[in-house]
């Protein structure tokens, strides 16, 4: 009579061995890796800070990037308020109706004057989470996904309609102390919309979510030189969003 | 143990319990059968299996014994099969919302569900599944999508500290999903149902019943869109713009080996899985792997011992669509022995012991070290002492070791039963509950988006709840009355306190989990269910429920994450069943809900919080479905629903708000292939 027990134990403990302390199934997930190897003409560049801009040359990828705070510190001034005509640099504080209509329905609530963005003396492109800023720059959106299918040279272009930077203090969220409150402090600086486009954050939904807009977009810089760039990817291996895998031509 | 083993040990309580002479038992029960024959000659079949008054089912989580509902020395609500095939439920949440008043489903930060079950929510309630605990949890709640409700045979819900008998977590109740154990040489049964946001649920079940051997495998899927709502200008808190749809599947497979008169093995095997959109190139997933062995052994008439081997696994990761890598961010692991003995004396009393052993390990990227282990062991006992027909007294005992915060618990409970007349039970009970602090909540650092730091508190003590309850149950002709009263004192109260700044740094906000001060809630319910022999039946449920806000032990309000329960909330079916011709039978079903307005207390602003706090009004809300269902000979079932019939939209989708933008039409078929003539 005894056996029939010892055998459930048996059984019972066999099957305990079998499935570990910590865990089955490994292998069905993959490991989030280090090691971001580009190809030949590929960057990648970790632009998750809200308190930072992300210098690129693209004539010199290798090197890194120079990473440029963005200035918070309120300066002393007698005339603190900026108009449309003027805008200042700053940081500007806006109310978001995030748990409303969503971005579209904001309210200006006060503005921080503040130092200029400071910049390096070479860069092409500058990035700051899901926004985009170009040296002197004007900016088109091709109809092309693929790097690959582009045409030979940028003359295929040359009749498109470029868009130059513009003055923002909506999108650059600098500040998010009171994010809850739907209190987020924005700099003052110009960006480019079209190539901003490459990946637009969405508020609704609460927590926000960003949609990669995977088209090659072509940049005439002032120096009447052109570049191909096309947003690969928006995430790393662990998921956090705004490190960017940029594929790029240049000179195009 | 299995419902059928209940019932016949049940029957032998009873036997030994009021006559003791067998025989006696055995015509007195053939009596009834032809009694009932008689009584009842024009319902249906469906009607002679409804289960309204149900007062001759057999319950098992409030003693861990084997008893008939109406004698239980623990108020047991009872919601079987039937009742989850009336509200057409998909899922637990889906069932207790519609069969029970003062439990609420509300929203977590992250749209994660949290449950409010009479003041009590997240892990101060335990949910088992065929006796066994669940791991993971989504914002201290178990996930509930994974307790689908195909082949539920019954769920018992013990409400009041039950620690003394389940340990940690059991602070404000028990709720136990036991599932269904094939009867006939085979069965196949496939199922579907249609909804608004293309709302599909499928299902298929194959068991297979042989001399020895007993196999049922369950397949269910589900899915549903995400659904954009609306709310007005100017909510006074934060609102659902997205209520975000999923997709699972759920499969589940129990063989059971009868080696002989004495012994019988149970194993089992589960995968689940859900996966939800919030970011189109990151959709999240949720897979639970679990797995089995019970032994149950008969050693004698009288004695009986149970030895089981329990493994869960819940994971969470996130698919990258763009890099097709899946990354694992969360898993928890449970390894589980058990064992449990019985021995029944002639008179009916019971003496019942176990221990059990458990590994619990934590993996998560926001803990310190990122993973976390530790033990556990308990031990119990539990004396059901039959004092004669009329009394009844059980006492209960444990003690819980914690290796990590090497913490240990002496848990005690007492219940008294007296039975006056026939029909009438008072019940009264004292039981203490306990919830030891997760390993998450004495290691987490988690940085919500820049708002602020959660931090765990490896100095946390454990919650403890003292719970006084009575109850009176009445039964007379087609009718049933329950009254219930409940106080709990909850001490050191597991929860995130006062945001606060570090001493030299007024930028980042922390929330650390703490012990509250502590505090009390109390309710009642009351029911009144009828049937009668024309078809119809009716529930109704009324329940008061009063959560006072707790406070840290400085007398400040805290960050109070879930909103309270709802004062008043009620709960109302009617239903009408008939057997129109041989082949075709009808069932009207109307059922309702009713949640009273709610107010919290909440800061103004999270990040001065010398501003003070704000009070913010939910409203009430009510919310009915209509289904028929057309029985189509024997094996077909055609279900047509309406839900939220009186089509309410809510004008803020709070936290709280019912999940709904208006009416929705739910068609659904369901063919058992083997009753197919």
């Amino acid at each position: 009579m005894l056996n029939k027990p010892l055998h459930i134990i048996g059984i019972t403990v066999m099957l305990s061995a079998l499935s570990a302390c910590h865990g089955i199934l490994d292998d069905i997930y993959d490991e989030p890796s280090g090691d971001m190897t580009m190809r030949e003409g590929q960057l990648y560049v970790d632009a998750s800070s809200w308190t930072a801009w992300y210098y690129i040359d693209l004539l010199n990828t290798k090197e890194g990037f120079v990473q440029m705070n963005i200035p918070t510190e309120e300066l002393p001034s007698l005339n603190t308020q900026p108009s449309a005509l003027n805008p200042k640099p700053g940081i500007y504080t806006y109310w978001y109706d995030v748990f409303g209509a969503g971005l579209s329905n904001h309210e200006f609530q006060s503005f921080t004057p503040t130092e200029a963005q400071p910049e390096p003396d070479t860069w092409h492109i500058a990035v700051h989470r899901n926004n985009v800023r170009t040296n002197g720059g004007a900016a088109y959106e091709t109809p092309y996904t693929s790097m690959s299918d582009l045409p030979e040279s940028s003359d295929a272009f040359v009749n498109a309609t470029f868009t130059e930077d513009e003055w923002n203090e909506l999108d650059v969220w600098t500040i998010r102390e009171q994010m809850l409150q739907g209190f987020v402090g924005n700099q003052g600086i110009e960006v480019n919309p079209v190539l901003s486009s490459w990946l637009k954050l969405e508020i609704p939904p609460v927590p926000p979510t960003f949609t990669l807009n995977n088209h090659v977009f072509i940049v005439r810089f002032a120096d009447d030189t052109y570049a191909a760039i096309q947003l690969e990817n928006y995430q790393n291996a662990a998921g956090v969003k705004c490190c960017l895998t940029i594929n790029y031509k240049y000179p195009y | 143990m299995t419902a059928t083993d209940y019932k016949v040990k049940s029957k032998k309580l009873k036997m030994k319990n009021r006559f003791h002479q067998p025989s006696v038992w055995r015509i007195l029960l053939l009596f009834t059968f032809h009694f009932s024959l008689f009584t009842f000659p024009l319902l249906s079949h469906a009607q002679q299996q409804d289960s309204t008054l149900l007062l001759n089912d057999v319950v098992i989580t409030g003693t861990r014994t084997p008893k008939l509902l109406k004698d239980a020395p623990i108020q047991t609500r009872l919601i079987t099969a039937a009742d989850i095939e009336k509200v057409d439920a998909t899922n637990v949440e889906d069932l207790l919302q519609q069969e029970m008043p003062g439990v609420e489903f509300s929203y977590a930060m992250n749209q994660l569900k949290h449950m409010n079950l009479c003041g009590f929510g997240g892990q101060g309630i335990l949910f088992l599944m065929d006796g066994e605990r669940l791991a993971g949890e989504t914002m201290d709640d178990v996930d509930f999508t994974r307790l689908n409700m195909a082949n539920v045979q019954r769920i018992e819900i013990v409400k009041g500290a039950a620690s003394a008998l389940y340990g940690s977590n059991a602070g404000g109740g028990v709720i136990n999903i036991i599932t269904k154990e094939g009867t006939e040489p085979w069965t196949l049964n496939l199922n579907g149902r249609l909804a608004r946001y293309n709302e599909r649920r499928l299902g298929g079940s194959f068991g297979v019943n042989r001399k020895r051997l007993h196999n049922m495998l369950n397949v269910n899927h589900t899915s549903i869109d995400n659904i954009h709502v609306n709310n007005a200008e100017n909510p006074a808190t934060q609102v659902v713009t997205t209520i975000y749809g999923d997709c699972t599947w759920n499969v589940k497979d129990r063989l059971t080996y009868i080696v002989n008169d004495q012994l019988k093995l149970i194993g089992r095997a589960g995968y689940f899985y859900r996966e939800q959109t919030r970011v189109a190139d990151a959709p999240e997933r949720f897979r639970d792997f679990s797995a089995g062995l019970k032994g149950l052994w008969n050693i004698s008439k009288d004695d009986n011992i149970e030895l089981s081997y329990s493994f869960d696994q819940y994971d969470k990761s996130d698919y990258q669509k763009i890099t097709r890598l899946d990354v694992r961010d969360y898993r928890n692991v449970q390894n589980i022995f058990k064992g449990l003995y019985n021995h029944y004396w002639n008179s009916g009393s019971v003496l019942t012991a176990g221990a059990d052993f458990m590994h619990d390990y934590l993996m998560n990227k926001n803990l310190g070290n990122r993973t976390e282990s530790q033990n556990t062991f308990n031990a119990y006992a539990q004396y059901d002492w039959l004092v004669n027909t009329q009394w009844e007294v059980v006492g209960a005992v444990r003690y819980d070791y914690f290796s990590d915060s090497k913490d240990s618990h002496f848990t005690p409970k007492l219940s008294v039963r007296y039975q006056p007349i026939d029909n009438l039970n008072l019940r009264i009970g004292y039981g203490m509950g306990f919830r030891s602090p997760a390993l998450k909540e004495r290691y987490y650092n988690f940085d919500m988006e820049g708002i602020w730091i959660i931090q765990g508190n490896p100095n946390l003590k454990s919650e403890v709840s003292h719970n006084l309850n009575a109850s009176a149950d009445y039964t007379k002709g087609h009718y049933n009355f329950t009254l219930a009263a409940y106080y709990n004192n909850v001490h050191n109260k597991l929860a995130t306190g006062v945001p606060h700044y570090l001493p030299g740094d007024d930028k980042q906000l922390y929330l650390d989990y703490t012990n509250l001060a502590n505090y009390s809630v109390y309710g009642g319910e009351a029911t009144i269910q009828a049937r009668w022999n024309n078809g119809l039946n009716a529930k109704l449920s009324y329940a008061y429920t009063n959560e006072r806000f707790p406070k840290d032990k400085e007398g400040h309000t805290i960050n109070n994450q879930y909103i309270p329960a709802r004062h008043h909330s009620l709960t109302a079916r009617i239903d009408w069943d008939k057997q129109i011709t041989r082949n075709y039978g009808l069932r009207l079903s109307l059922n309702g809900r009713f949640l009273s307005a709610v107010k919290n207390v909440e800061f103004v602003d999270y990040y001065d919080i010398s501003k003070g706090t704000s009070t913010i009004h939910y409203p009430a809300y009510t919310l009915w479905k209509l289904s028929a269902v057309q029985r189509i000979g024997k094996a077909f079932k055609v279900t047509a629903a309406l839900d939220n019939l009186l089509n309410y939209k809510p004008k803020y989708h709070y936290f709280n708000s019912p999940l709904t933008d208006g009416i929705n039409l739910m068609v659904g078929v369901s063919v058992d292939i083997e009753k197919i003539e």
